[in-house]
């Protein structure tokens, strides 16, 4: 009975397992489509590569308005003095005009906080 | 951005666009003005090196597949910003060109009357055209699309198509909104969509193919105009309004576009759209209008024919992740026609008011920005009249049938070879008749009776743009 019992608890954990690595991979995925479809046409992931807006690899961490030959900054982003951490960027990707004044981004921002919040934990991997 | 959509106002409409000259040299004044019946031939639209440079996006954030001119709303709003977005830096050089070879065959071989000069009356390779473009940022509000082709069917280099741009970002009650002006020598070149004749599937056809029936006046101008284009994007809405008027004789021959006789006043151009991009997806629906009065012959203004036009369309994209693309694209145009000149000077038409109506549908779908499929319809349906359509067993011109592409575009991604210095597409297009020239059969270049599917026509292409 216990060895039954064990086996049928080590299925559960296998199966719960599974599912949040199927879940995760799923929020992965969602997060890389909502890359492409929020910030994609104006934002690359390629270190080095800006388009019409800077390359977001690296972003969170990184101090606002830093990158080096990206040279499309806003004087308010070059003079936000912020790092990009979960929480500003998640409050930047609500409202872009609200959390920077005067900034460049023509986006009106993305209300959706679990899609925020996917999208930021897919920016976090791209170091 | 077709090339070669000038407006021949005396062609009939089975003239293709290498035969138009041609064929105004065999009709001449004959047919009058009745028919702006120059139908959109050897279209060729582009995805322009020179924007992806200036912008440091790749081909397939502006354009549907990787390719113009299907535009993506990032796309869009380039062009409505006034082609001057950067990624900041200098020193970027506004050129570009491109060059179009293909190879036509028709179901059967064409009359001799409607044989190409200097080539065969089937099965043709040619080097249809080369483009040269100023295109991208002139200054900080101000941008271009200015192309000149070299028609390596017709041999002459012309002054393609024009739009000087002015336009400024602003916000207007806390919205993001664009105000512009432009400058430009076809109504039609200015729209952000892809609906309206200019820019419609097919991007590009054969200069050796039938074409698609008559045209009405809103698409038959290009390259004999020019034009003032006020505009404004607000919100969902797109406002644009134009006044055109005709560019002289000694103007259009420096240019080698068509003259289209004295212009009477200005033409104006209306065009209202509603346009709600979702991100994952994105819809319009819109209305164009344009008026039109014309005297064939600029030494008799005792009478003109006129035209008005009135047109609704909208097109659908679902983009999603980008990997899997669905767009349809359709429009409807109706064209009322006054031939104060043609009947009653000419006696060339039976009567001196007509009407045209136009269809057209497309729907693509698009795998991995790289391959492509799409398949439209096109119809024409206009007044009977058996003076002005000669070439009728009906005295009617009605045309219709439909178009299939497949098309491979490896390049225009991110990581693309070549990006973003280079673009190619390499497509397979075939386009099948149910009608031409109101049946089944009409009364080809030779007077000898010619089936609508003797026109069917498979074009193989090559595209580069660089």
């Amino acid at each position: 009975m216990q060895s039954t019992g064990t086996g049928a608890f080590g299925l559960l954990l296998a199966l719960g397992l599974l599912g949040s690595t199927a879940s995760h991979a799923a929020d992965a995925g969602k997060a890389a489509d909502t890359f492409v479809e929020e910030c994609g046409d104006c934002h690359s992931l390629t270190p080095g590569k800006n388009k019409k807006g800077p390359s977001l690899r690296g972003v969170v961490g990184r101090s606002a308005g830093t990158v080096a030959d990206y040279a499309g900054y806003s004087d308010a982003m070059k003079q936000a003095g912020f790092v990009w951490t979960v929480e500003k960027l998640d409050l930047y990707i609500a409202q872009p005009r609200k959390a920077v004044p005067g900034g460049r981004m023509k986006y009106d921002g993305l209300p959706d906080a679990q899609a925020r919040a996917n999208l930021i934990a897919y920016l976090s991997t791209m170091k | 951005m077709h090339a070669m959509t000038r407006h021949d106002s005396l062609v009939r409409p089975d003239c293709g666009a290498a035969r138009r000259r041609d064929c105004r040299l065999r009709v001449g004044w004959r047919a009058g003005i009745a028919g702006l019946m120059g139908s959109l031939f050897a279209v060729a639209a582009h995805a322009l090196p020179s924007y992806a440079r200036q912008t440091g996006a790749d081909c397939a954030a502006c354009h549907i597949g990787a390719y113009g001119p299907q535009l993506t709303p990032y796309g869009m709003r380039f062009k409505m910003g006034g082609y001057v977005e950067t990624d900041g830096k200098d020193g970027k050089v506004p050129l570009s060109a491109m060059v179009l070879g293909n190879y036509t065959r028709t179901s059967k071989d064409v009359a001799t009357a409607d044989t190409v000069e200097r080539y065969s009356s089937n099965s043709n390779p040619a080097m249809q055209e080369a483009s040269v473009f100023l295109a991208g940022r002139l200054a900080a509000e101000v941008g271009s699309f200015v192309q000149l082709t070299y028609s390596g069917v017709e041999r002459v280099t012309s002054l393609d198509q024009l739009d000087l741009r002015w336009a400024r970002s602003l916000t207007l009650n806390g919205q993001d909104s664009i105000v512009g002006v432009s400058l430009n020598t076809n109504p039609t070149l200015t729209d952000p969509f892809n609906t309206l004749g200019q820019w419609r599937f097919p991007y590009t056809s054969s200069d050796f193919g039938a074409g698609y029936g008559p045209s009405p006046l809103i698409e038959s101008l290009a390259g004999g105009v020019i034009g003032i284009n006020p505009y404004l994007l607000y919100d969902k809405v797109y406002a644009e309004f134009g006044l055109y008027t005709g560019l002289s004789a000694g103007t259009t021959n420096a240019l080698n576009t068509d003259y289209l006789g004295k212009v009477k006043g200005p033409m104006p151009y209306g065009r209202l759209a509603w346009f709600d991009d979702r991100k994952s997806y994105n819809w319009m629906v819109g209305l164009s209008a344009m008026y039109g009065g014309l005297y064939p012959d600029p030494s008799d203004k005792s009478a003109s024919d006129t035209f008005t036009n009135f047109g609704i369309d909208g097109q659908y994209q679902f983009l999603g992740n980008r990997q899997n693309i669905f767009t349809v694209n359709g429009s409807y145009v109706r064209e009322r026609q006054t031939l104060g000149y043609t009947q009653g000077v000419l006696g060339e038409a039976s009567s001196r008011s007509g009407t045209l109506d136009q269809f057209r549908l497309a729907g693509s779908y698009t795998w991995q920005q790289t391959w492509g499929g799409t398949l439209g319809w096109f119809e024409t349906r206009g007044s009977r009249d058996a003076l002005r359509f000669g070439d009728s067993f009906s005295g009617s011109p009605n045309t219709s049938g439909y178009i299939a592409q497949i098309d491979w575009t490896p390049w225009g991604k991110e990581a693309s070879w070549g990006s973003p210095w280079a673009n190619l597409r390499l497509g397979l297009q075939y386009t099948g008749y149910n009608r031409f020239m109101g049946g089944s059969s009409y009364v080809d270049g030779d007077g000898n009776a010619r089936k609508a599917r003797d026109n069917n026509t498979t074009m193989l292409f090559l595209w580069l743009a660089i």
